[in-house]
């Protein structure tokens, strides 16, 4: 897809950097490889014995939860003392109205208290965007709804360059809730723009309307038969399947997409040997991954978590000094 | 106080008129309508307190009637209120507006019609009819005593916002009201299908995943209301059409002999789902660069000819990349539909299928939009730039000036049921003026409505109100619009903007 824009030249050119990180449909292929490398560089600084380095010393970093998450709030908290920034956590359950105040009021608030990165988790899709209108500093997407988890999807290219040393061509069978999933959005954008071939796998319930896929990306493949769709596979993703999506009627019975779209042992043989499993957590072991998968050699899901840091690491540096 | 509004490009739909001449305006009605070959004789002769307006170069039709406005009062005043919702309708051209029952109380008894028939008599600009409500506090159950609510000036029903649900009580409703003379103007939505939705399914809310509403929670309500109106005879009015399938499913019905009629708004028929992705369509390869607004060369001939020239990924010269993503003023009920539904209902407007254009101006209060997209209240402030959207349908070439003004005009008034606003010796002086090619830049700061949530900040529309005259009084002028009517004294020859026509 042609994606040449002024943003992407101004980004590639260095003119103008980008403040916020909201997905990774504004990231030219550069800028994602920008990334890519500096996450190698912060993950040399995590295998030191000080795992610590000054460059965000005095800035204040604001982690706003809105939905529940314990591994992505960590890991960002992890990158922010890595950088020697102040990480201040801010846990809102549910949504600003319900709770009777705006969520753009206390963005307001937070901004005269004197955050300078804003790292938002919130249950509707595009409420980055939203934040970023009343907020002068940074704003990352740590996810949004069912729209974006760009931190997450550069998380998991990081670790396909790392293990197999390249993204481009390469088969990426990403399997499951694909239709409430910021997961497979992201990845989308980022997979297909470095160069893989994607393909998507689940019932039709689950993507809505796969039509609308096609041609949201057109350059994906779309598929019902998990067999068919691992052939030749070189990065399989499973997704988390929500137990209420059967509750929704989206879904016979767990029994049943568990028999015919959970990734087992037998399935994997479809695979390249090299194949790569992964899996952004958490899981459902035995309704979408059965555990000898989760565990084998194929599996670079502690990997995933591990990356994770240094990638939000790259993200601050890079974006938010 | 007697007007003579002069060398107008006169539109009557009614009368199927377009001619340009002067129009004799007396004790509140029309008097005398001069055309080219006889224009009207110099102020001298018409004797002392006549005002002379000079609307050179500007079209004089009947004022328009929108069947569908949210006033927001009794309940909801921080929203709106009759006096700011009507001065809006003024601004925009229209000078009878149908307001909606969606207000607390609901127009669900006569006490309620009657306090808001007070209150539009003492502080309205224009006139303002009543749509009762179909059932008791628009729940879905029981009917409204409509008889008396008919009685108390009721000029149709409907529960808008509310849907009704349940199919005998919609049976019930349209048989009852056939004994009244009145239509039921149906909100068609199949709320079990769209559960949770916030904008249009299709590939903008699969891309920005957005839970949807599909089309077909119009239709099946569409189609379900129709068989209905088959079954009972009596007339059934869709609300705010915004599907190809349900224009189709009302072109049927019409050819069936179904009492059957339709509206459309000026949003769904020029803005797509494409807005909500605001400045992310900048990474759609498929829009093309817009196009500047031409305030030269302003002839038809040439428009035509240029217009035709734009991609269909964007209407005109509105560009919705000047947006941020996920803005909530593009939140909308039934939301901006995909790029095939809005040709089908342009294609509706002009073939017939679709009786009129309807604002369904929905005036919300700053804290009800700033906040996230989904819990966002839907509606866009549209009295004010419904004229400018519409016309952008004129300047692409795609309808008619002559055909816009009667779906502004003749048809609404033929839904009521009554006799066509007309320009006509004696009719009530209704009037508009209006500059079909005026370029002006949308700023939502100078609405007269309390609501100032459009879609359309800061976008550059062509065709502006400039004088709304309702009953003979003037309730909107554009500054000292007519005044200087030298120009006329000098108009050697008239090109008005409907030559060639």
């Amino acid at each position: 897809m042609q994606l040449q824009t002024s943003a992407t030249q101004n980004a590639e050119s260095n003119q103008e950097r980008r403040r916020h990180v909201f997905d990774l449909d504004d990231f030219s292929r550069a800028e994602i490889e920008e990334v890519l490398d500096t996450t190698e560089s912060m993950k040399e600084i995590l295998s030191r014995e000080i795992k610590q380095v000054p460059t965000l010393r005095g800035k204040t970093i604001v982690n706003m939860f809105f939905e529940e998450s314990t591994r992505t709030r960590i890991s960002f908290e992890l990158a922010a003392r890595s950088l020697s920034a102040g990480v201040i956590n801010f846990s809102g359950r549910g949504t600003s109205v319900e709770k009777g105040e705006s969520l753009v009021d206390t963005v307001r608030t937070l901004q005269s208290l004197g955050a300078d990165v804003l790292v938002i988790r919130h249950s509707q899709s595009g409420t980055p965007y939203l934040v970023a209108q009343h907020f002068q500093g940074s704003v990352i997407n740590a996810g949004d709804g069912c729209h974006a988890h760009p931190t997450q999807a550069l998380l998991d290219l990081f670790t396909i360059r790392e293990k197999l040393g390249h993204i481009d061509q390469l088969k990426v069978v990403i399997i499951g809730d694909i239709l409430h999933s910021r997961v497979a959005r992201s990845n989308l954008w980022g997979l297909t723009k470095m160069g893989a071939r994607v393909t998507l796998c689940a019932p039709p319930t689950l993507f809505g309307a796969a039509r609308f896929w096609q041609a949201a990306w057109p350059t994906i493949n779309i598929s019902y038969n998990l067999d068919e769709a691992l052939d030749g596979a070189d990065v399989i993703m499973a997704l988390r399947l929500q137990k209420e999506r059967q509750q929704a009627g989206l879904l016979p019975s767990l029994r049943e997409y568990s028999r015919f779209f959970a990734l087992t042992d037998e399935r994997l043989d479809y695979a390249r040997d090299h194949a790569l499993v992964m899996h952004p957590g958490p899981m459902n072991e035995g309704v979408e991954i059965m555990p000898e998968v989760a565990l084998s050699s194929h599996s670079v899901i502690s990997d995933q978590v591990a990356n994770g840091v240094a990638v939000r690491m790259a993200l601050l540096y890079l974006f938010t000094t | 106080m007697r007007y003579l509004i002069k060398h107008g490009s006169i539109i009557d739909p009614a009368q199927r008129v377009a001619t340009i001449g002067d129009i004799l305006i007396e004790n509140g009605k029309v008097v005398q309508v001069f055309d080219l070959a006889e224009m009207a004789p110099e102020n001298e002769a018409l004797g002392e307190n006549i005002e002379v307006i000079n609307a050179l170069g500007c079209v004089v039709a009947p004022g328009f009637t929108d069947l569908h406005t949210h006033l927001r009062e009794p309940g909801e005043e921080h929203k709106e209120q009759i006096a700011t919702g009507t001065l809006a309708a003024a601004r925009g051209g229209f000078t009878t507006i149908c307001a909606m029952p969606n207000t607390n109380p609901p127009h669900d008894r006569a006490a309620v019609i009657r306090q808001v028939r007070q209150i539009a008599r003492r502080e309205g600009h224009v006139r303002v009819d009543i749509i009762g409500a179909i059932t008791i506090g628009r729940q879905g159950q029981t009917l409204t005593e409509m008889a008396e609510l008919v009685e108390a000036g009721c000029i149709a029903f409907s529960d808008d916002g509310s849907p009704v649900q349940d199919p005998t009580v919609m049976r019930n409703a349209l048989t009852y009201a056939s004994m009244l003379g009145v239509p039921i103007m149906s909100h068609c939505e199949e709320t079990r299908l769209n559960a949770g939705w916030a904008m249009h399914e299709g590939v903008v809310s699969t891309r920005l995943g957005l839970p949807g509403y599909p089309a077909a929670a119009e239709e099946t309500q569409i189609a379900r209301d129709i068989a209905l109106a088959e079954l009972t005879g009596a007339h059934l009015h869709i609300c705010h059409v915004s599907t190809a399938g349900g224009v189709a499913l009302i072109r049927h019905a019409k050819q069936r002999g179904v009492r059957v009629t339709a509206e459309v708004t000026p949003h769904h028929l020029t803005l797509t789902d494409r807005w909500v992705l605001g400045s992310l369509a900048a990474f759609d390869p498929e829009i093309p660069p817009p196009e500047p607004v031409r305030t030269t060369g302003n002839r038809r001939g040439r428009k035509k000819a240029e217009s035709v020239q734009h991609g269909l990924g964007i209407r005109s010269w509105l560009d919705p990349r000047i947006l941020p993503p996920y803005d909530t003023s593009t939140r909308v009920s039934p939301p901006l539909r995909g790029e095939e539904d809005l040709e089908a209902l342009i294609e509706g407007l002009r073939d017939g299928t679709i009786d009129a254009i309807a604002t369904d101006h929905a005036p919300h209060a700053r804290v009800d939009k700033e906040c996230e997209y989904g819990l966002a209240a839907c509606g866009i402030s549209g009295l004010e730039t419904a004229l400018g959207l519409v016309l952008t349908l004129v300047h692409r070439g795609e309808m008619d000036l002559v055909h816009i003004a009667a779906k502004l005009t003749e048809g609404p008034a033929q839904v009521l049921g009554r006799a066509p606003a007309t320009l006509h010796p004696g009719a009530r002086a209704d009037v508009v003026v209006f500059d079909p090619d005026h370029p002006w830049t949308v700023d939502t700061a100078h609405f007269a409505s309390r609501g100032k949530n459009s879609p359309l900040q800061g976008q550059q529309l062509k065709g502006q109100v400039m004088l709304t005259m309702s009953g003979g009084v003037i309730v909107f002028r554009r500054g000292d619009f007519g005044k200087d009517i030298r120009t006329i004294r000098h108009a050697s020859r008239l090109d008005g903007i409907l030559s060639g026509e």
